[in-house]
């Protein structure tokens, strides 16, 4: 149900390591924002374009994941024509969509548990401070994947329910059955998970 | 966080992804379908309180930024995060973490039946409309170019959806108050 949008491939950016590319993310957001030259962001989005194109997806498959991104893009660019100089939207656009093509290429060379490591290893400065520990996020995180599908056949169950009753199935009616049921077991899997031992003994 | 908090803050983000599951309606007065995920900030804050409201919602982001297809249609991966509408969904953290603060300053045990349900709205609408556009529309602005006014402007569609979304919310928080209260109490 939950499959990650990572593709296998060895392209220049698989062999890169996290840090590094979440890196030059950030880097490339933050030179792009203070350019506005539309010769130089094109020039941004061609690598952008040639780096997600080149990692393992078919064009097809690589336009239909962006395709909510780039209706959004594409509905806001024809708006802005009527209120603004065509220069002005052409730079805004070539710069969300490198951007976006850059983000897009980092999503699809990372594995999950890459990310994880990464992440565990950025929240070790948060958790000295003692504000959260990393292996809760994992643990929270695991759980999440655990638990979508079946509250996802609770909720089948809920609108099936209204449909044995000759009901139609509506927002109003399902979500509080939905939550009430799902909340409730969170007292006995919270025992399981300390009765395991899994957060050794750390309780606060 | 106990162990109990971690896992409602967990339970709580699984349920906001399978509102995403549920297919979009169409209220017969506005043009835009409308989905349940958004209506997670305002249950979430209702529901669990402003901390692990808004907990649920880093942890969602955090899937997001991963690569997991948690929102609605399937989106996730950073490139939502490096979108146009990137500030919605930074914008729901902080908006959970509003509806909760409101709802406990207002909701209690004691609290009688009409307050409650007044609490519950005022926060979503406060904290599920207010804080989100707050953050939502300023980024659009500001990335695409598009004047504030212009983005304000279209956002407006989908208030009355959203206000639609606050009544459900607040619903759906009273029910569980009723049947298994988890609302932490403050002031």
């Amino acid at each position: 149900m939950l499959t990650s949008l990572h593709v296998e491939g060895d392209s220049l950016f698989h062999r890169l390591t996290t840090r590094v590319k979440l890196a030059i993310l950030l880097i490339a957001s933050i030179l792009a924002f203070l350019t506005q030259s539309p010769v130089l962001l094109g020039l941004g989005l061609l690598v952008a374009g040639a780096f997600y194109f080149t990692l393992g997806l078919t064009v097809r498959e690589g336009l239909r994941r962006l395709r909510p991104v780039l209706v959004t893009i594409a509905l806001l660019a024809a708006v802005n024509l009527i209120v603004q100089p065509p220069l002005d939207v052409l730079v805004a656009v070539l710069r969300i969509l490198a951007l976006v093509l850059l983000a897009a290429t980092v999503t699809a060379t990372t594995t999950i548990s890459a990310f994880m490591e990464e992440i565990t290893r950025l929240l070790l400065p948060v958790e000295r401070l003692g504000l959260v520990r990393a292996a809760d996020v994992a643990l929270a995180l695991g759980l999440v994947l655990r638990f979508v599908p079946d509250i996802f056949n609770r909720y089948s169950e809920i609108r099936e329910a209204h449909l044995a009753r000759g009901l139609k199935p509506k927002w109003k009616t399902l979500v509080g059955p939905l939550i009430i049921l799902t909340l409730k077991d969170a007292d006995a899997i919270a025992t399981a998970i300390d009765a395991r031992g899994l957060r050794r003994g750390k309780r606060g | 966080m106990t162990t109990r908090d971690i896992v409602l803050v967990a339970l709580f983000t699984a349920i906001i992804i399978v509102l995403g599951l549920i297919p979009p309606i169409t209220l017969g007065f506005i043009p835009v379908p409308i989905t349940a995920q958004s209506m997670g900030v305002m249950l979430a804050g209702c529901i669990i309180g402003a901390k692990r409201g808004a907990a649920s919602y880093a942890l969602l982001v955090l899937m997001v930024a991963i690569g997991l297809p948690v929102l609605a249609g399937g989106k996730g991966g950073l490139a939502i995060l490096a979108g146009p509408t990137a500030g919605y969904i930074f914008g729901w953290i902080v908006g959970a973490f509003v509806t909760g603060l409101i709802a406990e300053r207002i909701v209690g045990p004691a609290t009688g039946e009409a307050k409650q349900f007044a609490g519950f709205f005022i926060a979503s609408v406060v904290g599920g409309i207010g804080v989100v556009y707050g953050f939502g529309i300023p980024w659009l602005s500001y990335v695409t170019g598009t004047p504030f006014g212009a983005a304000l402007a279209g956002n407006l569609a989908f208030i009355p959806g959203d206000l639609v979304k606050a009544a459900i919310a607040t619903l759906a928080a009273r029910a569980v108050l009723a049947g298994y209260p988890l609302l932490p109490r403050s002031a």
